[in-house]
């Protein structure tokens, strides 16, 4: 395991690596696709813009009020940052002497659970800033009634636990799909290269696709778990 | 990580990783939003609001337009209507004009045959005296010319009576 001590806390050499790569990836993309923007918008800008589109609209299908343009950025980012996370893996898997140096970092649950942990974070704040503690106390643990008090308790970790681990299984199957591929196209010489490459790209291709379902749904769910915080108890 | 499973990684709690996403996360979106959140939403309002005020102004152009034409075709019902008017003011002018002079007319026509019938009548009038006159006079020289033939007494007398007579009867 390729880790590393730093003021006490321990540090995944392959996550660290992995989350930089992811962030200058993102950087890059976002900082090349806003340049030049106009009002009449023009190749990248119209990429930029429909996929601000898009996180709009998964916060706006929840929160279609004024709480929901506070959460369009968070979406966005989010939605940007786990789908080219989702995809990092796929094509670029460095690994020597039985250590990994870059994958997926969304294929690491510590990450996921970074995310998740994030995004409730998140949903509590911005509920007791709508509400105000004493109205979120109530909202959130004692409806419909008190006896619900530890099965909402309960439910705040589930909640907690099947984003986290949602995202982790699909993204770490994956990964562990395409390098059993790997390790298969090398094991007998080019019979096995010949039967493993096109499994290979179909598996990156399907993985592609898993990639950017996941990140819609942890984005949805994100936006939904924020909203069951932010709205009203019907 | 290949040969690990979830639970063993658990194990080992990489809380650096944690804090180096959190960071990064955070980062990002502050990144996002400098670079790339609001600029695009900028522009997006902007253009929004920019085909708003189009969809605007076209409706109110359409408007006025709409407003002019109603206006011009109730000028031009209104000169219509004037125009008619005028003719039939013209017409009536004429008509009435016309009617003005024919009556003159016949009253002038009028005039001039009393006034011609007069002037026969007079002229009449005085030829008839003229007439008598000369008529008068020649029955003097006549009788002047008997008397001076042959007068006595007796024939003279009843010669006076006889036109004592005939003026009586004259009278």
């Amino acid at each position: 395991m390729g880790s590393f001590k730093f003021l006490g806390l321990t540090f995944n050499i392959a996550n660290v690596i992995s989350i930089t790569v992811t962030f200058i990836i993102m950087a890059l993309i976002l900082i090349i696709f806003s340049r030049n923007l106009k009002e009449r918008p023009k190749g990248l800008q119209n990429a930029l813009e429909w996929l601000i589109d898009f996180t709009n609209g998964i916060v706006k299908d929840q929160l279609s009020g004024d709480e929901g343009s506070r959460l369009g950025l968070y979406a966005f980012t989010l939605f940007v940052f786990i789908f080219i996370s989702n995809q990092l893996g796929l094509f670029i898997e460095i690994s020597a002497h039985g250590v990994d140096y870059v994958h997926s970092p969304t294929a690491s649950p510590i990450i996921t659970f970074t995310m998740a942990m994030i995004t409730l974070a998140f949903a509590h704040y911005l509920g007791v800033k709508q509400k105000g503690y004493k109205k979120y106390l109530s909202d959130n643990y004692l409806k419909p009634f008190i006896a619900m008090l530890p099965i909402n308790i309960i439910d705040e970790f589930t909640n907690l636990l099947t984003l986290a681990l949602r995202l982790y299984g699909n993204i770490y199957a994956g990964e562990v799909l395409v390098e059993l591929l790997a390790k298969m196209a090398f094991s007998h010489g080019w019979i096995t290269i010949a039967v493993s490459l096109p499994l290979e790209m179909i598996w990156q291709g399907f993985s592609v696709f898993i990639g950017a379902i996941q990140a819609y749904v942890f984005v949805t769910l994100s936006v939904v778990y924020v909203s069951q915080k932010m709205l009203p108890e019907e | 990580m290949n040969s690990q499973l979830f639970l063993l990684s658990l194990g080992d709690f990489d809380l650096g990783d944690m804090l180096f996403y959190v960071i990064s996360f955070i980062l990002m979106i502050w990144l996002v939003k400098v670079f790339a959140w609001q600029p695009v939403m900028k522009i997006m309002h902007d253009r929004e609001n920019k085909i708003a005020d189009n969809i605007d102004s076209a409706a109110k152009s359409k408007e006025d337009a709409e407003k002019l034409v109603s206006q011009r075709e109730e000028e031009l019902a209104h000169s219509k209507k004037e125009a008619i008017q005028i003719i039939d003011q013209a017409k009536k002018t004429g008509k009435e004009q016309s009617e003005q002079i024919i009556a003159q007319a016949r009253v002038d026509a009028q005039d001039i045959q009393e006034k011609a019938s007069a002037d026969i009548e007079r002229e009449r009038k005085e030829a008839m005296s003229d007439v008598k006159n000369q008529i008068a006079n020649l029955s003097i020289e006549v009788a002047s010319k008997l008397i001076k033939q042959q007068l006595n007494v007796n024939d003279q007398k009843d010669l006076i009576d006889s036109y004592i007579k005939e003026l009586d009867e004259d009278d």
